[in-house]
C-alpha cells in the first residue's frame, strides 16, 4: 500500500502545499505582480495563435512509447519512429518543427497533453464558439473569455473609450476581421488591422481598380474619412512607425508576417493586451501528407510554418528587449482522430496539444502521453486529460493578476489554477506541478463495477467517464475529499461493451485512465 | 427624340438599349427608391427597362392619413381616428403626439413603398420646397404640406409652384401671410426665384442676379400680397386652408426688371400669383436650372460642360415643350445610356434616410403588427436617423439640406466623424444583438434575410451575391475571401453548407441556431460597415 510519503520520493519532484495565513492564499499572493507594486495591467501581453480546421495533434506532438499503436492505426500518415525530434525519450515533435524543439530546449516552450472540454462537440463552428467563449458544451454565450476579462477591468466599452488614459485599443486581431474571443457584452474589444505599416489596404492586390470612374473617387473618400473616424488609427500609424523588427522572419509564411506586425506594434509601444493572428487549413479529412515520405505534405507544411513563425517571433521580442512582457498560446477548436481514415487523412477528433511559448512560461510538458489502445473505439479521439478553461484562468491569474475568485466567476466555477507560467520577475524557481494522480481502476476490463483506488491530496475530487468520441457519460464529484488512500466506486453496467476513460482530477493532480466494459 | 447628336460629346439622353441584369436593375431601383429588397429586384428584372420606368411612374393611390395610435387622451380624437381634420385641445401633449404620429406614418408610408418613385419624388419636392416642422410647428399644417407633395410630385410642375405658393404652411414658413399691402414681406418672393424656380445667375452688377434683380424680388412681392392662412392651432377649426383678402393686396401695378423684359403686372387679385409664376417660368431658365437639381439628386453631383450641353440643355427643352409635365423628363432622363453608363453608377452617397430605411427595407425588416407598438417603433428609428443629421419634415434651412446644394463636396457632406459612428452603431445595432427599448425589440432577422438568397448554400457564391444585392459593383475575390472568415474561419467550403442544413433541419435547436446566426450577423455587419455601402 503506497503511502503518501513514499509516494512523494518516488517522484523526486518538488511539491509544496500553499498555507494559509488570515485567510489569504499567500503562495497566489507571492506570485501576484500586486506584490511587487507594479500595475498587473500595464505591460502584460498574450498574444493568440487561433489555427483553423482542427489540428492532428498526434501527428504534431507524437507518443514515441506508442510506436506500435500508431503505425496499427495511422500507418499511412504516420511519420517514421526514427524521424520524430525528441523531447524527452518518449515524446517528440513533427521532424519540420525544428524552431520549437529549439525553444523546449532553451525552456521558452510549454507542451500541454490532450487539452479539451468534456462533452467533446466536433462541429466545427459549435466548437470554435465553445474555445472563444469558454461556455459549456451544452450552453451558448455570446461574449468571448478575453472580452469577460476586460470587461471586468474596463467598464463603460465602448462608450468611454479610448480615454485620455487609455488611448490604445485593448485588443488587436491582424487581419480583416476581429476575433470571437475579444467580445464583450458591449462590443468587440479587438479591432482588425490587415498591415500597420498601410492602414487603407483593405484590398491592395485586387485586379479591380476603381480608380478611374467616380465610384473609386468616392469610395476612397469614404475609406479616407472612416480611417481618420478611427480613434485608433493615428495610435497604430505612430506605433508602426516607431516600432521595428530586428529578427529574420520566414517569407511566404502567413503566421509569421502576421506576428511580425505584432511585434512591430509591440515595440513600437501599442499598449494593446491581447494580439491575435489567425491561420487556417488545418482540416485535414484527406492527404494531410504525401504518401511517400509522411514527414511531408500539407499538414507537414502547416506545422512547419508554425514552427518556424514562432521562433522568429520568439527571437525578434527578445532582440527587442520585450521577453518579460509576452507569452503566447496556440489553440484548435479540436484534435483529429486517432485512427486515420483511408483518404490519407483523419477526421474531427477530441482533445489535442496546446503549446504556450516565452520566456515567462513554465518551458516543459504537461500532461500524460496519449494511449493508444488495442483495439481502438469507433472514431476514437484523444481523451481529454487538460480543461482548456483552466489554461484561460491560469493566464489570468499568472499572467495578467487577475483574483481566482473573479476568474472563477469570469471562466468557471470549477476553475484550478495550472503552473504553467512562471514569474519573470523574480527568479523564484518552479514552486509547483501538476502532477499525474496516483490511480488505479480494477478489475480492468470490468463486467460493470469499477473500482478507483487513490492517493488523494485533500479537497474536491472531479469525475467525468468519457467514450471515445469524448462525449461525457457520467460525472460525478466528490466535496472536500480527504487525504490519504481512497477508494470510490463507479458502476458502468448499465452502459454497452466498448472502450471508456475515467478522467479524474483534484486540485493539481490529474489522470485520465482507459477502462474497458466487456461482459 | 431628344438627343443631340455632337461628336465630340459623351453624354447622351439617348435610350439605354444595353444588356439589363442584375446590375442594371438594381441601379435604377437605388435611385429611384428606398431600400430595394429581392423581390422587387426580380420582378424589375424581368419586366425590362421600359415596363419598370412605366411601374415606377404609375400614379399611386392616395394615402390615407395618419392615426392616432399612441394618444388616449385627445377628446377630438379617440384612438384610431385620424386627427388631421379635429381641432386641437388645450395641452402640449395633445399636440405632441400628433407630430410623433405624422412622422412615424410618413416613415411607414416610406417602407411600405414598392416599386414606385414618389416617395424619391416627394423627398426631392420636400427639399427643394422645404418647410420645417420646427418654425411652422402645427403638425396639421405639415400634412397638409407634405399631402400636397406626394399627390402632385409626379404631375406639373409650373402647377405645383402655384399650389405651394398659397399652401398654408408655405405662407406661414416663408411670411407669405405677413406680405401684406404697405408692408411687404420679400421672403417667399426672392426664395421663389432664387431657390423654387429660375435660380441666380452670375452677379451682373448690384442687386442684378442675371436671371432677375432685387426689383423683381420687390415687385413680385407687391404682387403676392394678400394670401393669408387659417386654422392654426385652431380649438375650432377642423381642416385648415388659405385664403384671399382684397385689403391685403397691393393693387398698384407691378414693373419689373429688363430681365423680365420689364414686363408690368396689373392687379389680377387672387389669381395675380399666377400671372407672376407664368413670367417666370416664360424663361428657359427655369426648366434648366429644375433639370440640374433632379440630374444631382438622381445622378451625380459633378455637372461638367458635357453634360450641361449634352444632358441638361436637351433635357430643359424637353421640359419646357413638354409644358412642365415631370413624368416625361423622369422617363427621359432615367431611361437614357447617360443614366445607365458605368461612370455614373455607385457615385452617390446615400442620405440618411436611404441609408437607414433603406436597410430596412432591403432586409424586409418587420415591424410590429400592433398599432400602438408600431408607431413606437417607427418613432423610435426616426430618431436615429436624426443622429445621422438628417431628418424628414426639418430640413435645415430653406435651400433645403446641404448636401444637394453646397459646392463643392455636395453628398460628402453626409459624412462626418459624427455621422460615421452613428451609421455605424445603427448598422452594427441592427444586425447584431439588436437593442429593445420600451418591450420592443429592434433586431434584422438575417437568417430569414440570407434565405432570400438564391446561393445561400455555397459560402462564395452567398457572399458574391450578398455584395451585389448591398454594393453597385459587388466584392472583389479579395474582399469574398476575406469575409468568407466570418463564417468559415479556415474551414473547407462544404461545412458552411453543412451547418446551414442542420440548421434547416433543426430549426429551433437554439444552439444550432445560434452558432449559425452569430456567424451570419459578423458577415452581414461588416459589408454594412463597408464604405461600399455607402454608395449608391
Amino acid at each position: 500500500m503506497m503511502n503518501r510519503r513514499n509516494f512523494i520520493k518516488n517522484t523526486g519532484l518538488q511539491l509544496t502545499v500553499p498555507f494559509l495565513i488570515n485567510g489569504l492564499d499567500i503562495f497566489a499572493q507571492a506570485n501576484s505582480p500586486f506584490v511587487s507594486g507594479m500595475d498587473p495591467f500595464d505591460d502584460k501581453i498574450l498574444v493568440l495563435i487561433q489555427m483553423n480546421g482542427g489540428n492532428d495533434g498526434l501527428n504534431m506532438v507524437i507518443p514515441i512509447d506508442q510506436y506500435a499503436g500508431l503505425m496499427r492505426v495511422r500507418s499511412n500518415i504516420a511519420l517514421p519512429e526514427t524521424k520524430v525530434l525528441k523531447l524527452r525519450d518518449n515524446l517528440g515533435l513533427h521532424s519540420r518543427m525544428t524552431g520549437l524543439a529549439t525553444l523546449f530546449k532553451e525552456e521558452k516552450l510549454g507542451v500541454l497533453q490532450s487539452v479539451g472540454y468534456p462533452n467533446q462537440n466536433r462541429s466545427h463552428f459549435r466548437s470554435t464558439d465553445i474555445w472563444n467563449s469558454a461556455s459549456t458544451s451544452n450552453d451558448y454565450i455570446n461574449t468571448g473569455w478575453i472580452g469577460r476579462f476586460l470587461d471586468s477591468r474596463y467598464p463603460g466599452f465602448p462608450e468611454k473609450y479610448p480615454s485620455a488614459d487609455y488611448p490604445d485599443p485593448f485588443a488587436l486581431t491582424i487581419g480583416s476581421t476581429v476575433s470571437q474571443t475579444c467580445e464583450g457584452a458591449s462590443g468587440n474589444f479587438g479591432i482588425a488591422v490587415s498591415d500597420p505599416k498601410n492602414l487603407r489596404a483593405l484590398a491592395e492586390n485586387d485586379k479591380e481598380n476603381f480608380d478611374s470612374i467616380s465610384y473609386g473617387e468616392e469610395l476612397k473618400y469614404l475609406q479616407n474619412s472612416i480611417l481618420q473616424t478611427n480613434a485608433y488609427s493615428k495610435l497604430i500609424q505612430k506605433a508602426s512607425e516607431k516600432g521595428k523588427n530586428i529578427a529574420t522572419y520566414p517569407t511566404n509564411n502567413s503566421l509569421a508576417t502576421q506576428l511580425k506586425s505584432i511585434a512591430l506594434l509591440i515595440s513600437g509601444g501599442l499598449k494593446s493586451k491581447v494580439y491575435i493572428a489567425r491561420i487556417g487549413g488545418f482540416d485535414t479529412h484527406a492527404n494531410q501528407t504525401i504518401a511517400s515520405d509522411n514527414t511531408t505534405g500539407t499538414h507537414a507544411g502547416l506545422l512547419a510554418g508554425l514552427s518556424s513563425a514562432i521562433e522568429a517571433f520568439q527571437k525578434d521580442i527578445e532582440l527587442l528587449g520585450l521577453s518579460n512582457r509576452v507569452i503566447g498560446m496556440t489553440y484548435s477548436e479540436f484534435g483529429r482522430q486517432i485512427q486515420s481514415n483511408n483518404s490519407g487523412g483523419t477526421d474531427h477528433g477530441n482533445a489535442a496539444p496546446l503549446f504556450l511559448f516565452g520566456s515567462c512560461v513554465q518551458g516543459k510538458i504537461t500532461g500524460e502521453n496519449v494511449q493508444i489502445s488495442n483495439p481502438l473505439s469507433a472514431q476514437a479521439g484523444v481523451p481529454m486529460q487538460i480543461d482548456f478553461r483552466n489554461i484561460y484562468g491560469s493566464i489570468l491569474v499568472d499572467w495578467f493578476g487577475v483574483k481566482e475568485s473573479e476568474v472563477k466567476q469570469l471562466i468557471f466555477n470549477d476553475f484550478v489554477k495550472l503552473p504553467i507560467i512562471k514569474n519573470c520577475q523574480t527568479s523564484t524557481p518552479v514552486r509547483e506541478v501538476l502532477l499525474p494522480m496516483f490511480v488505479a481502476l480494477s478489475p480492468n476490463p470490468t463486467w460493470g463495477p469499477i473500482n478507483i483506488h487513490l492517493q488523494s491530496v485533500g479537497g474536491d475530487c472531479h469525475l467525468h467517464l468519457m467514450n471515445g468520441q469524448g462525449q461525457t457519460i457520467k460525472q460525478q464529484k466528490w466535496n472536500g475529499m480527504f487525504a490519504g488512500e481512497q477508494n470510490l466506486q463507479l458502476d458502468v453496467s448499465d452502459l454497452s461493451n466498448g472502450i471508456y476513460f475515467v478522467h479524474l482530477r483534484q486540485g493539481l493532480q490529474h489522470k485520465t485512465l482507459q477502462v474497458v466494459l466487456q461482459r | 427624340m431628344i438627343a443631340i447628336e455632337n461628336e465630340n460629346s459623351g453624354a447622351s439622353l439617348n435610350p439605354y438599349a444595353g444588356k439589363w441584369g442584375k446590375g442594371e436593375a438594381l441601379h435604377l431601383l437605388r435611385r429611384t427608391t428606398i431600400g430595394p429588397n429581392q423581390e422587387s429586384m426580380n420582378k424589375v428584372l424581368s419586366k425590362g427597362l421600359r415596363k419598370t420606368l412605366d411601374l415606377l411612374l404609375e400614379d399611386q393611390p392616395e394615402i390615407t392619413p395618419p392615426v392616432n395610435y399612441i394618444f388616449e387622451n385627445d377628446p377630438f380624437v379617440p384612438m384610431g381616428n385620424s386627427w388631421v381634420d379635429a381641432p386641437y385641445n388645450d395641452t402640449q401633449d395633445s399636440i405632441n403626439y400628433r407630430r410623433s404620429s405624422l412622422r412615424a406614418w410618413n416613415a411607414e408610408i416610406m417602407l411600405n413603398e414598392g416599386i414606385s418613385i414618389r416617395e424619391k419624388i416627394t423627398l426631392f419636392w420636400h427639399n427643394h420646397f422645404p418647410i420645417d416642422l420646427g418654425t411652422v410647428s402645427d403638425p396639421k399644417y405639415m400634412y397638409d404640406y407634405i399631402r400636397l407633395l406626394r399627390t402632385n410630385g409626379l404631375k406639373n410642375f409650373k402647377n405645383l409652384v402655384y399650389l405651394i405658393t398659397t399652401n398654408p404652411a408655405m405662407l406661414r414658413y416663408l411670411n407669405g401671410n405677413q406680405n401684406a399691402k404697405g408692408a411687404p414681406n420679400e421672403n417667399f418672393a426672392r426664395e421663389l426665384l432664387e431657390l423654387f424656380t429660375i435660380g441666380k445667375g452670375p452677379i451682373a452688377g448690384p442687386g442684378d442676379y442675371t436671371n432677375y434683380t432685387e426689383v423683381d424680388i420687390k415687385e413680385m412681392a407687391k404682387a403676392l400680397t394678400g394670401w393669408t392662412d387659417q386654422g392654426y392651432y385652431s380649438k375650432t377649426a377642423t381642416t385648415i386652408k388659405s385664403s384671399f383678402s382684397v385689403s391685403r393686396h397691393d393693387s398698384t401695378t407691378k414693373q419689373l426688371s429688363p430681365r423680365f423684359d420689364s414686363l408690368k403686372i396689373s392687379n389680377e387679385n387672387e389669381n395675380e400669383y399666377k400671372t407672376v409664376i407664368n413670367i417666370i417660368f416664360s424663361k428657359p431658365e427655369v426648366a434648366r436650372h429644375i433639370c440640374r437639381k433632379l440630374y444631382r439628386y438622381f445622378v451625380y453631383y459633378k455637372i461638367s460642360d458635357d453634360v450641361e450641353r449634352n444632358i441638361i440643355e436637351p433635357l430643359a427643352s424637353q421640359f419646357i415643350a413638354e409644358k412642365y409635365e415631370i413624368k416625361p423628363i423622369l422617363r427621359t432622363l432615367l431611361s437614357s445610356e447617360h443614366f445607365f453608363d458605368i461612370s455614373n453608377r455607385g457615385t452617390m452617397i446615400k442620405n440618411p434616410i436611404d441609408f437607414s430605411l433603406g436597410l430596412l427595407k432591403q432586409t424586409q425588416y418587420q415591424l410590429p403588427s400592433d398599432n400602438n407598438k408600431r408607431s413606437l417603433s417607427l418613432q423610435a428609428i426616426i430618431r436615429n436617423i436624426g443622429g445621422q443629421q438628417m431628418e424628414y419634415f426639418y430640413p435645415p434651412d430653406v435651400s433645403g439640406w446641404k448636401a444637394y446644394y453646397q459646392e463643392p463636396s455636395f453628398y460628402r457632406i453626409w459624412i462626418n466623424a459624427t455621422t460615421l459612428n452613428a451609421r455605424m452603431n445603427y448598422t452594427n445595432t441592427l444586425a447584431g444583438t439588436g437593442v429593445t427599448y420600451n418591450t420592443i425589440k429592434y433586431q434584422i432577422d438575417v437568417l430569414k434575410f440570407i434565405g432570400t438568397m438564391k446561393k445561400v448554400k455555397d459560402p462564395n457564391l452567398l457572399i458574391k451575391e450578398l455584395g451585389e444585392f448591398f454594393f453597385p459593383f459587388g466584392l472583389t475575390d479579395n474582399q469574398i475571401s476575406d469575409l468568407k472568415t466570418l463564417i468559415l474561419p479556415g474551414s473547407p467550403d462544404y461545412e458552411w453548407e453543412e451547418q446551414y442544413e442542420a440548421y434547416l433541419k433543426n430549426p429551433t435547436s437554439v444552439i444550432i441556431k445560434t452558432a449559425l446566426e452569430n456567424k451570419v450577423r459578423n458577415l452581414i455587419k461588416a459589408m454594412l460597415t463597408m464604405p461600399e455601402n455607402y454608395l449608391s
